[in-house]
């Protein structure tokens, strides 16, 4: 039997490792809310990967670190702690795992490597126009032609779709009775004829989203997971996998040690004292509220250790922590909107906003109001936690 | 099958806690003459006695059970998701915790704490005034100590026999001051939660010296132990009563049809229900942690326990708001248990320090931090 892992040396041992060999530039861009790319991103990820580290919640065969949760969760927890990057999630959390569970030997060995080393880059084809939280719902239509499908519709919300490689997609094979049957999960590489990205502009003034139009692409049959009219299945296997996600409380509380730093700064000096009382006593409020999630976080840890289920935990986790996240970046936005916010540029309106130091902050602000959409929107949890209440 | 909540403590000692809160609960709400319901709540006063409630956290020298803060949670989860409106916090623990630091006689007066025998009532620095009279005050008149001013809403058991006082700015003392003492007039009173409580006026009386227990630095620190304890199982009474105040609320909204179909197949109800679980749990989850980082630490950890009672103050007051807005015109009435259990969880924010005492704490111990760096 191995021998017990030593938890606290690990913590440290993640900790050494991410202060003296994340570079300086990129924990810079953590820290000041600049919007990731794959530009910071990949550096990072190819760091990782050389220490061994590329994936921390792979198992070993496939070039992962084996780690149990525990020690996951204190990976996560340090790497913010220490303004590091949050690992790239789609290929690594996503679709990486999927075809771990899933895929033929052929697509293991072609997928894999790219993922762990970074060299090559996912995004994610699921929503649509007409199917948001009604995944369900969607439309684009794959249509079987010899060894390949010709796949037709568009795909919206695909964050970084722009800088991506390959897009794992699900497509409507057939229709039946229930809508979530008659789904299959393709990969689909973005270089392929037919394939149009445009960049959708958010509110926050960053460019992350698009919309993907896929006008009769051919995808091999061979670039298909599992079975066809399954791709339900591997699209809920890969959102289960997630559902610790929400355990480490860590980036919510570094996001607010940074904010009552701001706010300190922005409002030092005693004609300003009132103001800064204020907005430090809801910081405080938000601090009390994670200090609780942060709570629940480590049962949810210590339940998934012994094979517990989760319950709700996962979805109490998603509605409080989002909202707090929301309400720390209005108390940034009220220290600094009055002197920022009416220099908050549309992109196309010329110059960037970046030539106004800390205007991130607003855009941060404007940001983190997807926090409670995505993911599972605050009312889907909320109808997600009444159900299981109420009992029905 | 409908939520149940799971007890931050359990066992038999909750089990039975609970029983008799549900039955002193009941016998109460039937009851509608004050003398008749001062009587029901002596006799349930006694029986805790007799159970041996009081003992609990006792040193066994002093003729207690020698009990620690698990053995404490218990009991007043259990009495709180029953809702026992009896000062099992003050009696069970913050007497005790006061206690403690008197000097010689102090293991007989424990003793007489755990029989139940000694019903004491406890003032603490802060303790409020009515606003028209001065606030209590001790003050050194002619080589003798004396008191004055009004304490109101002082929450005291049946029948008190003792006054147990923590006050002085230039030395503080602890005392205990026998309820017939001259010079002290008292009005009792049943609280809208149930729960009995005193005015006292203290017309410049003069400290006997056998009242002073103990003196100086040490009685402001142990002081301040007691009121976090208080603050910590006032938390704990009232995450118990908040789960059983959502068991009762679903059970209410999956029965009471209205427009031809049960309240609970609304969205709007069934999201207002989901926010208090979420409330809930965040409370619950701190309060758990809070209550093992006190059991596992010789002193009490404070920073944690002030962010608990902050959160009490904030998801309490919610899940009490929004339960009485789930029973509609019935949530105005105190004919179900369930609004009066959030009736209690309104009031005990205001026992052992209220959200903005914690909040202020805790931003000031943040300032000094701040200079200091």
């Amino acid at each position: 039997m191995a021998a017990p892992i030593d938890y606290d040396a690990f913590r440290r041992e993640v900790t050494e490792f991410a202060l003296t060999r994340c570079p300086p530039e990129i924990r810079a861009a953590v820290a000041t809310y600049r919007k990731l790319s794959r530009k910071i991103w990949y550096p990072w990820q190819k760091i990782l990967y050389e220490h061994g580290w590329g994936a921390p919640s792979w198992p070993k065969e496939y070039g992962g670190t084996g780690w149990d949760h525990r020690q996951r969760h204190i990976f996560d927890e340090v790497m913010a702690e220490c303004d590091c990057p949050p690992q790239y999630h789609h290929g690594l959390r996503h679709i990486g795992p999927v075809i771990i569970q899933f895929g033929t030997p052929e697509q293991k060995q072609r997928f894999l490597p790219g993922i762990l080393s970074g060299k090559d880059w996912w995004c994610q084809g699921y929503s649509e126009p007409n199917a948001g939280s009604d995944l369900a719902s969607l439309r684009t239509t794959a249509r079987r032609e010899g060894n390949e499908y010709i796949v037709e519709g568009q795909k919206t919300w695909t964050s970084h779709a722009h800088e991506s490689d390959w897009m794992y997609t699900l497509v409507r094979t057939s229709k039946e009775a229930k809508k979530q049957q008659g789904i299959t999960m393709l990969l689909i590489p973005l270089d392929s004829p037919g394939i149009t990205i445009r960049p959708i502009r958010t509110i926050d003034g960053w460019h992350h989203v698009n919309e993907v139009f896929l006008d009769h692409v051919r995808v091999p049959v061979a670039n298909r997971i599992g079975e066809e009219g399954q791709g339900w299945t591997y699209g809920k296997f890969l959102l289960e996998r997630e559902r610790l996600g929400g355990a480490n409380v860590a980036p919510a509380l570094k996001n607010l040690e940074r904010t009552r730093a701001l706010v300190a700064q922005e409002l030092a000096g005693e004609g300003n004292r009132l103001k800064r009382e204020m907005l430090e006593h809801r910081l405080l409020l938000a601090e009390a509220e994670l200090l609780g999630a942060r709570a629940l976080g480590r049962e949810a840890v210590a339940a998934v250790m012994e094979g517990k289920p989760l319950n709700l935990l996962p979805s109490v986790l998603k509605l409080s922590t989002s909202v707090t996240h929301q309400h720390i970046a209005e108390v940034a936005l009220d220290a600094v909107g009055g002197r920022l916010a009416p220099r908050f540029r549309r992109v196309d309106a010329g110059g960037p906003n970046a030539e106004a130091p800390g205007i991130e902050w607003v855009q941060n602000y404007m940001y983190m109001r997807v926090r409670t959409i995505y993911g599972g929107s605050s009312e889907v949890q909320k109808n997600v936690i009444a159900k299981q209440l109420f009992g029905a | 099958m409908a939520f149940t909540a799971t007890p931050l403590v359990g066992g038999d000692a909750f089990d039975m806690a609970q029983r008799l809160g549900l039955e002193a609960d009941r016998a109460l709400a039937s009851l509608v003459d004050s003398a008749e319901q001062a009587a029901c709540l002596r006799r349930y006063w006694d029986s805790i006695a007799e159970l041996g409630w009081m003992a609990t956290a006792v040193p066994e020298e002093a003729g207690g059970a020698g009990g620690g803060l698990a053995d404490l949670a218990a009991l007043v989860a259990g009495a709180g998701r029953g809702g026992l409106p009896l000062p099992v916090t003050l009696a069970c623990a913050v007497v005790p915790a006061l206690l403690a630091g008197a000097g010689e006689g102090r293991n007989a007066l424990l003793a007489d704490v755990a029989t139940g025998r000694a019903r004491i009532c406890a003032i603490l620095p802060g303790a409020a005034s009515d606003g028209t009279g001065s606030a209590l005050k001790l003050a050194a008149s002619g080589g003798r100590l004396v008191l004055d001013g009004t304490v109101v809403g002082v929450e005291t058991p049946p029948d008190p026999t003792h006054l147990l006082i923590v006050c002085g700015e230039a030395e503080p003392v602890l005392l205990l001051i026998p309820a017939d003492a001259r010079g002290l007039a008292g009005g009792r009173y049943q609280r809208i939660d149930g729960h009995l409580a005193q005015d006292w006026t203290f017309g410049g009386m003069a400290v006997e010296p056998t009242w002073i227990l103990a003196r100086g630095e040490e009685v402001t620190r142990r002081a301040e132990e007691a009121r976090d304890l208080g603050a910590l199982l006032t938390c704990i009474e009232g995450v118990s009563a908040m789960g059983a105040i959502i068991e009762q609320t679903i059970d209410y909204l999956s029965n009471r049809v209205q427009f031809g179909v049960p309240l609970s197949s609304f969205q709007a109800l069934r999201h207002r229900v989901a926010e208090m679980y979420v409330e809930y749990e965040n409370l619950r989850g701190l309060v758990g942690q809070t209550l093992r980082a006190a059991s596992a630490s010789d002193c009490l950890p404070w920073r944690d326990i002030a962010f608990a009672k902050l959160r009490l103050g904030e998801a309490g007051r919610f899940v009490a708001q929004e339960a009485i807005q789930c029973h509609g015109g019935m949530g105005m009435t105190e004919a179900l248990p369930a609004i009066r259990l959030a009736r209690r969880v309104m009031m005990a924010e205001f026992e052992y320090g209220d959200r903005t005492f914690q909040a202020a704490r805790l931003l000031a111990e943040a300032r000094r931090c701040a200079e200091a760096a």
